[in-house]
């Protein structure tokens, strides 16, 4: 069994499974591989798990519980609610940032500078879920 | 060919102005409005009214607190600044046609939703409150005007309203006058070429005057003040019993694009003497919506050969010599008086210069595109 699966897993379970991409896809922990019973890979997409799902059962809303949600894209979402600025909906999160600039408001520098240089999400928290 | 000149040596030479167009704000590119039920325009619009009330009210009552709606106390007197939005009874909604009883409220009339029990709201973005009190008449106003009320809380909650600001007139720039010399700029709307009512002699005594083939030589020198012709809407009308969704015979396709051709030989003559604009109205080939598009060129292939015609959007903005214009084709203000009481149009023209707003009604009851 020649599996060059990244993660530690489970003894003989691990070259029935697909191997892993290191960067992207879900990740979830490998703590429920024990307890799986079938091992079968016609079944991974089934499974609660560790494998990478083929990309056409990815959702765009699952990928939001992941990766993208850190300190910064904390400080943008705060910028997203605060009502001082107007309804986030309907806008990308610039084009927000640059109307209250121009209604005087003065909107913070960093989310600016996160929004200009940052791989961030450009639009808002609420997109694509109402 | 030489003309025959019987009384004078030299031709009369019309007057020229600097023309510079503002429509810039007013075309449409390829955006499209995402935002939920027209929230984006109302926040901006109260937003640009509210700083612009603020910086009035030290003028107007500098002693009194201003506060939100949400801040109110039982009361207090204190001022606030919101967008008002007028509870009509009377006012067409989609959901009376899914409502399960049919009341027996005749159908609405087509010219005037009012009713005696209209009442006002003001709102923004903390709350609203339902104002009170015989200052503020709910006739004169419509939804969508943004104020400053001063009064105060009741015990039954509403705001008693003793006094009212709005907005007013801009600050206007001096002009300095002229050495006498006059120019003119000639409006026509409402031609409806192609109508059964419009009459191609009419309007051919128009061309005539303006392009000085008309009168003697005083009637002449008038004629040549006239430094630009703005054509505001409703220029053709198409036959209604054509455009009833069906797929047309060839012959009466022929009948849908004569009131444009007849159109265009006339506007020809005009684009040939003078500088041209036309703007598109309801009943013309261009969007429903505010702000409408400009008329596209390959409908006028006489005219537009011309550098003098220009087609423009509605509104239509532009600065002659210096004064700007501003102007619409009228639907903003023929749908205010659907939903307020005035003596004439002018009167309501008036109002918008007041509330500083010529389409308050939009996009609540104006059809309305916004980026």
């Amino acid at each position: 069994m020649e599996s060059s699966s990244t993660a530690a897993g489970g003894g003989n379970m691990k070259g029935y499974f697909r191997q892993r991409k290191k960067t992207g896809g879900i990740t979830k922990s490998n703590s429920n591989s024990k307890s799986k019973k079938s091992s079968s890979p016609d079944h991974s997409a089934t499974l609660a798990s560790d494998i990478a799902k083929p990309p056409s059962l990815i959702s765009h809303a699952s990928l939001d519980l992941q990766d993208d949600y850190d300190g910064n894209e904390e400080v943008l979402r705060q910028f997203d609610v605060n009502m001082a600025y107007g309804p986030c909906l309907g806008m990308s999160r610039l084009d927000r940032w640059d109307r209250a600039n121009s209604l005087g408001l003065n909107p913070p520098k960093d989310v600016e500078r996160l929004l200009r240089v940052g791989k961030l999400r450009s639009e808002c928290l609420w997109d694509g879920r109402v | 060919m030489e003309a025959m000149e019987l009384d004078s040596e030299d031709n009369l030479q019309r007057k020229q102005c600097l023309y510079q167009s503002l429509d810039e704000s007013f075309a449409i590119r390829k955006e499209m409005y995402r935002g939920q039920q027209y929230s984006q325009i109302y926040f901006a619009r109260l937003h640009l009214m509210r700083t612009l009330l603020y910086s009035l009210l030290p003028n107007w009552k500098p002693h009194l607190p201003v506060c939100t709606v949400l801040e109110l106390e039982e009361g207090k007197e204190c001022i606030i600044v919101g967008t008002l939005y007028k509870h009509m009874k009377l006012k067409p909604s989609i959901l009376d046609e899914y409502s399960k009883e049919r009341s027996a409220t005749p159908l609405v009339k087509p010219h005037n939703f009012m009713h005696p029990d209209d009442d006002l709201v003001l709102e923004d973005e903390s709350g609203r409150v339902k104002l009170a009190g015989t200052v503020l008449i709910p006739s004169i106003y419509v939804t969508g005007i943004v104020v400053a009320v001063q009064g105060k809380e009741t015990v039954g909650g509403d705001f008693l309203v003793e006094d009212v600001l709005e907005a007013g007139l801009p600050h206007q720039e001096e002009q300095p006058l002229e050495s006498g010399e006059d120019k003119y700029v000639v409006f026509v709307s409402g031609l409806s070429v192609g109508s059964s009512s419009s009459n191609p002699l009419q309007f051919q005594l128009l061309v005539d005057h303006i392009t000085g083939h008309l009168g003697d030589e005083m009637e002449q020198r008038v004629a040549a003040e006239i430094v630009q012709v703005v054509i505001a809407g409703n220029s053709v009308e198409v036959p209604h019993g054509l455009l009833n969704g069906q797929n047309l015979a060839s012959k009466d396709q022929s009948r849908l694009s004569e009131p444009i051709k007849e159109l265009d030989i006339l506007l020809t003559q005009i684009a040939a003497s003078v500088p041209l604009d036309i703007m598109p109205g309801l009943n013309d080939p261009a969007n429903f919506a505010l702000p409408q598009q400009p008329l596209h060129r390959c409908l006028f292939p006489g005219s537009s050969a011309y550098n003098t015609f220009r087609s423009c959007t509605n509104p239509h903005s532009f600065e002659l010599d210096n004064i700007r214009f501003l102007g619409t084709s009228g639907q903003n203000i023929d749908d205010l008086e659907k939903y307020s009481d005035a003596k004439d149009k002018l009167d309501i023209m008036e109002r918008t210069l007041r509330w500083r707003h010529i389409a308050p009604t939009a996009p609540n009851t104006l059809a309305f595109l916004c980026g």
